[in-house]
Formats: C-alpha cells, sequence, structure tokens
C-alpha cells in the first residue's frame, strides 16, 4: 500500500495500483500530461521527465492542470 | 500613495499573448502605472476578437501587437511598450522576457499555458508568472479564485471550464479572469521583492 498527498489531499493506493512513476499517476487519474504541470515535494518536475521521475510512499505532488481558454 | 506609484514605475511586466487576457491585463496595468510591458503575440485582430478582447472594430486584420501599442499609448503614454510580434516558445521567451519582474500567461491552448508556466519555472532565475486555467462561460463569477501555488507561481480561473467543454468565451467572464490576474500582479510587484 502507497500513500501520496495529491492537491492536498491523501491517496491511498493498493499495492498492485500504486503509481510508480508521474506519467503512471497522470494515466490512472485520467489526466492529459501535456495539460499538467507538476510539483513533485516543492520542486517543479518538467514534462519531459514524467515518465523517469518514481513516486515514493508519503510524497507530496501537486498538479496544476490548464483548460483551454484566453 | 507615492511609494506605491514609484514602486509601480519601476516595474516591468511581459505578457505572452494578446487576446481576452492580454489585452484587458495590459491594459489594467498600463492605467496602474506599470513602468514598462513587454507585449508578444503572433496574430492579427480578427471580427471574432471584438466580442471580449480590447481592439477596435478599424483594427481588424492588423497585427495585434501594432494594435495594443497605439491602444496603450491612447491610455498612458507614460508606459514605455516594447512589443514582439512572434509565437513565443520555449527557446525565446527566457530571452524576450529576461528583464521582467512577473508574466501574464495569456495563452488560449492549454499546451501553451503549460509550456510557458514550466518554462518560467525552470528556466528563468526569478521570474513570477501568473497564468489562468478555467475562464470559459457566463455567470459563476465567485468560481474564479486567485490561488498562490508557490513563491513563483500564482494560479487564476476556476480550474475546470475550458472553451472546449463550455464553448464560449464571454467579454464579461474573461474580464474578471483578467482582472485577477492583473490584480494578483500589482500585488506581487507592491508587496513582494523579486526572488
Amino acid at each position: 500500500m502507497g500513500t501520496l498527498k495529491i492537491n492536498g489531499k491523501e491517496e491511498t493506493f493498493a499495492d498492485d495500483k500504486t503509481p510508480v512513476t508521474i506519467a503512471d499517476l497522470l494515466q490512472e487519474l485520467g489526466v492529459d500530461a501535456a495539460t499538467v504541470v507538476a510539483e513533485l515535494d516543492g520542486q517543479i518536475v518538467e514534462k519531459a521527465n514524467f515518465s523517469d521521475m518514481s513516486l515514493h510512499d508519503g510524497q507530496r505532488i501537486e498538479l496544476i492542470r490548464f483548460v483551454p481558454g484566453g | 500613495m507615492a511609494a506605491i506609484a514609484e514602486k509601480l514605475s519601476r516595474s516591468v511586466v511581459g505578457i505572452a499573448g494578446l487576446g481576452g487576457l492580454g489585452s484587458n491585463v495590459a491594459i489594467a496595468l498600463a492605467r496602474a502605472g506599470v513602468g514598462k510591458l513587454i507585449i508578444a503575440d503572433f496574430d492579427k485582430v480578427e471580427q471574432s476578437n471584438l466580442n471580449r478582447q480590447q481592439y477596435f472594430v478599424e483594427q481588424t486584420g492588423k497585427s495585434k501587437v501594432e494594435c495594443m501599442i497605439e491602444n496603450l499609448r491612447r491610455v498612458n503614454p507614460a508606459v514605455k511598450v516594447t512589443g514582439h510580434r512572434v509565437k513565443l516558445d520555449v527557446d525565446n521567451i527566457p530571452q524576450i522576457f529576461a528583464a521582467t519582474d512577473c508574466i501574464a500567461e495569456c495563452f488560449d491552448t492549454a499546451g501553451a499555458k503549460q509550456m510557458i508556466v514550466e518554462t518560467a519555472l525552470t528556466k528563468m532565475n526569478g521570474v513570477r508568472i501568473v497564468s489562468v486555467s478555467g475562464l470559459a462561460g457566463y455567470g459563476r463569477s465567485n468560481d474564479i479564485k486567485t490561488r498562490r501555488i508557490s513563491s513563483r507561481l500564482v494560479l487564476v480561473g476556476d480550474g475546470q471550464r475550458g472553451v472546449d467543454t463550455c464553448k464560449i468565451l464571454t467579454a464579461a467572464r474573461v474580464g474578471v479572469a483578467a482582472m485577477h490576474q492583473a490584480n494578483a500582479i500589482l500585488e506581487l510587484l507592491i508587496d513582494e521583492i523579486k526572488p
């Protein structure tokens, strides 16, 4: 079992469902990675590194989602 | 009062995109007395823009940068304006906006918004960015919030209502978001030293 704090909310994942990377997490949430700025424990993670950046139990992740219009 | 005016007159703000957000933010900051604006957009004024953007009928067909320089001069000739008629990207954003205290993200597509926020936060030292997500439709004024994400990022909008799902953009609701954005920028310029 793993826990991540996503946008301020604690989310608990079953062992086989715990996302390994930011890309996995976004896929699980059904969010298009091209529209997201991610901050992991206060550090910006570039979109290009979403598939390489491993997530660990207890981390804090902020996902800033953009919708079109301006 | 004089101290605030002095701070604003020494401030430089970048406006990335001159559509519904950017044209309104630029005019609000010019009226407030921000010393210098660096504005950028590749597009021309179209008839369909006039329902929410700060241009005039006789300006259709002309470059937005050129028209906004003219409109800003009529609003407040004391403001220095530098215009860039380019498509902003990962490579030119750090150069064009290097001298700014703060950038207003005023793009329309979600991908472009993502691109400039990531670029500003990872490739530019100390610059702050005020971005907008969720301003389409009408009504629900109070769903539009200003949120401080980090020392360098402020996010405006309801986070939900995109033009993809709501279909329409109105002068009123885009205007609410644009004034949140301009107001957040004034707060940063007046109250905080660039990190």
